[in-house]
């Protein structure tokens, strides 16, 4: 197995951990305790002191606040995000601030990508506590996080400009976090395409043909992706956005494109003179302390695990299926097995079957439960569902074509925003290449106010009296740009005006003017249908989304 | 003879001393505190013979040698002592001045001392607080709890000093002896960070958050200062009420307490902060009301400006004859002051005095001369402060950098005394207390002419002298638009003048609220980053703040939370104007510029 990835990661300026509070209590056995850390070739001594100090204020922190404990550690050099995965399954990233190398962090973006890294493990190998009391050795768990979050963070670096989501974290040598440049965008949440009404009739139909298409006693769920965008989905949020990010990472058209190039980024990026051989692991190093770690006692665990994060293992069939050898092959054939995931809601298993019609994604979960025959059954579905959908994907993808505009089309000339539905993890932005154009110290003084207002509303959560907080702030920054955020009933909007006028009256009408006329966020409609209780999420053009709070 | 004395004598003619002198005063301890630590005299008797007896032994030398002890700084730390374990003493008398600036005094065995100081609680005094919050106790409460007490655990906002080597100093609640080993695991994870648990360079923790709780750490050399909250306090303002704290026990002690802790890291300092429990909860306690603490700037009581001129000749006067600062006060609220040449007093200098004086008893009650060190100005070295209260509230504070000044001083207070009441300025300072300040009632109109001089800070009303009448609530819901409430801090001069709360800012509740949303929206324009913003509006379900920064003035102002933005804004330049009108009355003009 070639950890490739694991070279081309710096370990400067960053480090991850995982580990169980519940392990290695006793003095000599510290080591039982940590499940992942990056990077591997840290002394252990080093990594026991990360864990140690997180230990430590993990426990000292509770005597005062016993019903939420350390969220993060900040020093004069190194932030330190914390989140609790799992009961006692704790996740640390340690990031080191630097004004030069702009490492300006903000810690709720961090917190989300230690948020999402843990999702998708969920998805793909169920809890960590659950493999953890399957095999009590940790040589398991350890075996399935390390190369999963390294295929994490060593996602590809080609991103489009459509791509609004914060994924790619190698750019070179460096591990790319969100910084405050990223203000403008919000991980995990889901970024959707708007529809008209008609557009949505159609493909709420072929939502209903897809599903019904499988043939299956238990309901089955589907995900239609337009570009990286979403269009439709019947899966419950949490899934929707996990299964949405994996989507945009590997299997949408871009994705699957990009992965080439990045590949073979990674590969001459791997040669010794432009890796720093000396500051990081070789691959046999690295392995090595990880076998270190995961004594796995007779099997050798890493050959079974699979590794869904991995790049370039996602490919387009003739038929328009995408398929990967990611989850092996069926016995004695060279049919590769197809992926299954687990659904957090339901934790039911699905089997995953993607298809492809030029920019139009249809992704179709089949719970295992329901195929008894295995590949067969799963050829024999996918064979209906191309019977059956392909004219409507055909007439879907053509009229989403048609309306389609670009990959500016939610730009909004004269502002820079971010638009976050929180009931719903919708999310939508100012293209990237837009934000760009923005000044640094707009960037900054944008970031600095999020950070005031995740603060607010995670004090709201614990007062949880208001829990919907109505807050708006306009700031005139030092360098005469508007920096605002609103939020209102579960949706947050924050903004940049550059070239706004000097009065706050004016800052405000322009506020006014864009909650007017911009097609906000998508509304949700429940649709049932045919008996089943299908959620499709249907965008709409709505006139004023972000009801302005009562003046006078 | 002694360098001291040639210093301080030349501190007539040079009014801001060269610290330097003093510095090699502290030299000089080192090499001599091993002599004096056999001369030990101890009056409390347990004669050990650590640092902390050492510094007792040098006290009582310090006592029998008065003139000769003050070239060592250990005439310094011993004299804060001295004046602790002597009991106080009338001044009047021919023998040498005493000094006694503290309640609680408790000599350093400190067997009894929480006993004492409930006996100062109980004496209920109420100085320093807003009117409004007269039912605040000073000193220390629930020095019975501990870290194992849920209600100790359940406390808001813990204050902690403790040294190096993870000896409690100070806790605003609990016993600090009960508390030595929580103190020793905030000094392990202070020193855990420190001590490069990543790589060699090391590093400092600042702050920690849980779910409401922010965990604030300061490291000011051997000493270290931590806050635990869950007051929603931005950190800004939380490391800045830590630095506060640490300054006001720099001005009990000056920094030469570093030299302890060089000296014998397991130094025990306890002792010599002993009875300043009052000291550091009223300081604490002005984290909730007086906006000088994050504002950086003082205060003065609304005055004529004749009055306040008059008040001013007569200290400039005593400051040219070698007083180092001589400064007027009414409660927090600065009456006049005067500065020697080219001194120039910080703020927190002067609120971390006033709040230092106020929160003593005994300042009260006599005249008193104690040595005292104003952080900003000189870290190292002490001043000598005279203190004299010339009405309930009135306070004169003479501070001078000569140790045997005290009847120099005094004979200044008699004349200042003489003159102010010849002068019917302490009848004018009694009137304005009763008058109050600026009521955003009273804001004049767009477009009325105003006259500044015809009415108290434009005062509508007919003024009564009924001393009832500015404690009954307001009827009114405040000024117009929906004004509430503003600060205005002027840059220049390093002021602020603040307005009377009035409906519906009526409970210590609602103020207390307001306060600190003012203090979160300071925090919010003066980022360290990439502050100070420009302009700020925020709208919130209690208020709508709105902040303006200019490069001459702050304007904090807050509005009901349904307030039109467009009228406020108008408001708020109403406001400025109000304030450029009467600045002769409200601010003191013409003190020296401060020069940082």
């Amino acid at each position: 197995m070639g950890l490739t990835s694991a070279n081309s990661g710096g370990s400067e300026g960053m480090q991850l951990c995982i580990f169980d509070l519940r392990r290695g209590q006793q003095e000599g056995q510290e080591l039982d305790k940590i499940l992942f850390f990056f990077p591997a070739d840290l002394p252990f001594s080093n990594q026991l002191s990360v864990i140690g100090l997180s230990e430590g204020l993990i426990t000292f922190t509770r005597i005062f606040s016993p019903e939420a404990a350390c969220e993060v550690i900040e020093a004069e050099r190194h932030s330190h995000v914390f989140y609790e995965a799992e009961p006692d399954i704790w996740m640390v990233m340690v990031v080191e601030k630097s004004k030069e190398a702009e490492a300006i962090w903000r810690v709720g973006a961090l917190r989300a990508v230690l948020k999402e890294i843990h999702s998708l493990f969920m998805m793909f190998h169920g809890s960590v506590r659950e493999m953890l009391e399957k095999e009590p050795s940790g040589g398991q768990i350890r075996a399935h996080l390390y190369p999963f979050v390294m295929d994490y963070l060593s996602a590809c670096q080609n991103r489009s400009p459509l791509d609004y989501c914060c994924w790619d974290f190698l750019v070179g040598k460096k591990i790319q976090l969100p910084s405050f440049r990223d203000c403008l965008k919000e991980c995990g949440t889901v970024q959707m395409l708007t529809v008209g009404r008609e557009a949505a009739i159609e493909v709420q139909s072929l939502a209903r043909v897809l599903e019904s298409g499988a043939g299956a006693t238990t309901p089955c769920y589907s995900l239609i992706l337009f570009q990286d965008l979403l269009v439709s989905t019947t899966l419950s949020p949490d899934d929707t956005i996990n299964l949405f990010a994996y989507a945009v990472q590997r299997l949408t058209p871009r994705a699957l494109s990009s992965g080439v190039s990045s590949w073979s980024y990674l590969r001459r990026g791997n040669t010794p003179d432009l890796v720093a051989g000396l500051t990081f692991a070789t691959v046999s190093v690295s392995e090595q302390l990880h076998h270190l770690h995961a004594p796995s006692p007779s099997q050798d665990n890493s050959n079974h695990v699979k590794r869904p994060l991995q790049h370039n293992r996602w490919s387009k069939e003739k038929d328009g299926f995408l398929v990967t050898d990611i989850w092996g092959r069926e016995m004695g054939s060279l049919i590769p097995a197809t992926p299954t995931i687990w659904l957090r809601q339901t934790g039911e298993r699905m089997y995953l079957c993607a298809y492809q019609y030029k920019s139009l994604t249809l992704i179709l979960l089949v719970p295992l439960s329901s195929i008894l025959n295995g590949e067969q059954g799963v050829s024999l579905v996918k064979k209906q569902v191309l019977e059956n959908a392909s004219l409507k994907t055909l007439k879907v993808e053509e009229k989403l074509s048609k309306g389609w505009g670009g990959e500016n089309a939610y730009h909004v000339s004269g502002y820079r925003y971010l638009l976050i539905d929180d009931d719903r993890n919708v999310s939508r932005a100012s293209p990237p290449v837009k934000v760009t154009t923005l000044a640094k110290e707009s960037l900054l003084a944008m970031s600095k106010l999020r950070e005031e207002v995740d603060l607010e509303k995670s004090r709201a959560k614990w007062d949880s009296a208001d829990h919907d907080k109505d807050l708006e702030i306009c700031i005139r920054a030092k360098n005469n740009a508007w920096v605002v955020a609103r939020t209102t009933r579960g949706k947050e909007l924050y903004m940049v005006l550059e070239k706004a006028d000097e009065t706050l009256l004016y800052a405000s009408d322009a506020i006014e003017r864009f909650s007017n006329r911009v097609p906000l966020l998508a509304s949700s409609r429940a649709v049932a249908l045919g008996g089943l209780p299908i959620r499709v999420i249907v965008n709409e053009i709505l006139s004023r989304q972000i009801p302005s709070i009562a003046i006078m | 003879m002694s360098s001291s004395d040639s210093s301080s004598s030349s501190s007539v003619d040079d009014p801001n001393p060269n610290p330097k002198p003093l510095d090699n005063q502290f030299e000089s301890l080192n090499l001599e505190q091993e002599s004096e630590s056999t001369i030990i005299q101890n009056d409390d008797g347990e004669g050990q013979q650590d640092q902390e007896s050492s510094l007792n032994g040098s006290l009582n030398v310090n006592r029998n040698n008065h003139e000769q002890d003050d070239r060592i700084d250990g005439g310094h730390v011993t004299s804060v002592l001295w004046r602790r374990t002597n009991s106080e003493v009338e001044v009047d008398g021919p023998s040498s001045p005493s000094s006694s600036g503290y309640a609680g005094e408790r000599g350093s065995s400190g067997a009894s001392e929480d006993d004492e100081i409930h006996e100062v609680a109980n004496h209920g005094v109420i100085d320093g607080v807003f009117d409004s919050q007269a039912a605040w106790l000073p000193g220390k409460r629930h020095v019975d709890e501990d870290d194992a007490s849920i209600s100790w655990r359940k406390r808001k906002k813990h204050f902690f000093i403790l040294s190096h080597s993870g000896k409690p100093i100070y806790s605003r609640y609990g016993d600090e002896h009960k508390l030595a080993g929580f103190s020793a695991t905030l000094q392990a994870i202070i020193s855990f960070v420190e001590n490069g648990y990543m790589d060699e360079l090391g590093d400092r923790i600042k702050l920690v958050r849980a779910g409401k709780h922010q965990v604030v750490f300061l490291v000011k050399g051997p000493i270290y200062l931590v806050c635990i909250s869950c007051t929603e306090e931005p950190y800004e303002s939380l490391r800045g009420q830590l630095e506060l704290i640490y300054g006001q026990m720099i001005l009990i002690l000056t920094k030469a307490v570093n030299r302890c802790f060089e000296k014998n890291p397991k130094f025990d300092m306890t002792p010599l902060l002993g009875g300043t429990d009052v000291v550091f909860s009223s300081l604490i306690h002005s984290f909730s009301w007086n906006p000088a603490t994050f504002l950086h700037a003082y205060t003065c009581l609304p005055l004529a400006y004749g009055t306040r001129q008059a008040a001013g000749a007569i200290l400039q006067d005593v400051a040219d004859s070698g007083v180092l600062f001589a400064i007027l006060m009414c409660k927090h609220k600065v009456v006049s002051l005067v500065g020697a040449q080219k001194a120039s007093l910080h703020p927190d200098d002067m609120l971390l005095l006033s709040n230092f004086i106020m929160s003593s008893e005994s300042f009260r009650t006599s005249e008193s001369f104690s040595p005292i060190c104003l952080p900003r100005y000189n870290p190292v070295a002490f001043l000598y402060a005279y203190v004299h209260y010339l009405d309930v509230d009135t306070y004169l504070m003479l501070l001078t950098t000569s140790s045997d000044a005290f009847y120099h001083l005094k004979d200044c207070r008699i004349r200042i005394e003489t003159v102010l009441l010849k002068s019917n300025v302490l009848s004018e300072v009694q009137r304005s207390m009763l008058d109050g300040g600026m009521h955003v009632e009273d804001l004049p109109g767009d477009l009325l002419p105003r006259s500044g001089s015809a009415s108290h800070l434009g005062q509508h009303q007919q003024p009564t002298d009924s001393p009832g009448r500015f404690r009954e609530p307001f009827v009114g819901i405040g000024g117009p638009a929906g004004l509430w409430h503003f600060i205005y801090r002027s840059i220049y001069l390093d002021q602020y003048v603040s307005s009377e709360f009035s409906a519906p800012i009526n409970s210590p509740r609602q103020q207390k609220r307001l306060y600190r949303a003012y203090q979160k929206l300071y925090a919010s324009m003066h980022d360290k980053g990439n502050g100070p913003h420009k302009t700020q509006f925020r709208r919130d379900e209690n208020y709508v703040l709105l902040c303006w920064v200019t490069p001459d003035f702050e304007l904090y102002t807050a509005f009901d939370p349904l307030a039109d933005k467009g009228l406020a804004i108008k408001t708020c330049n109403r406001v400025c104007q109000w304030v450029k009108d009467v600045e002769n009355e409200i601010f003191l003009l013409g003190a020296s510029p401060f020069s940082w």
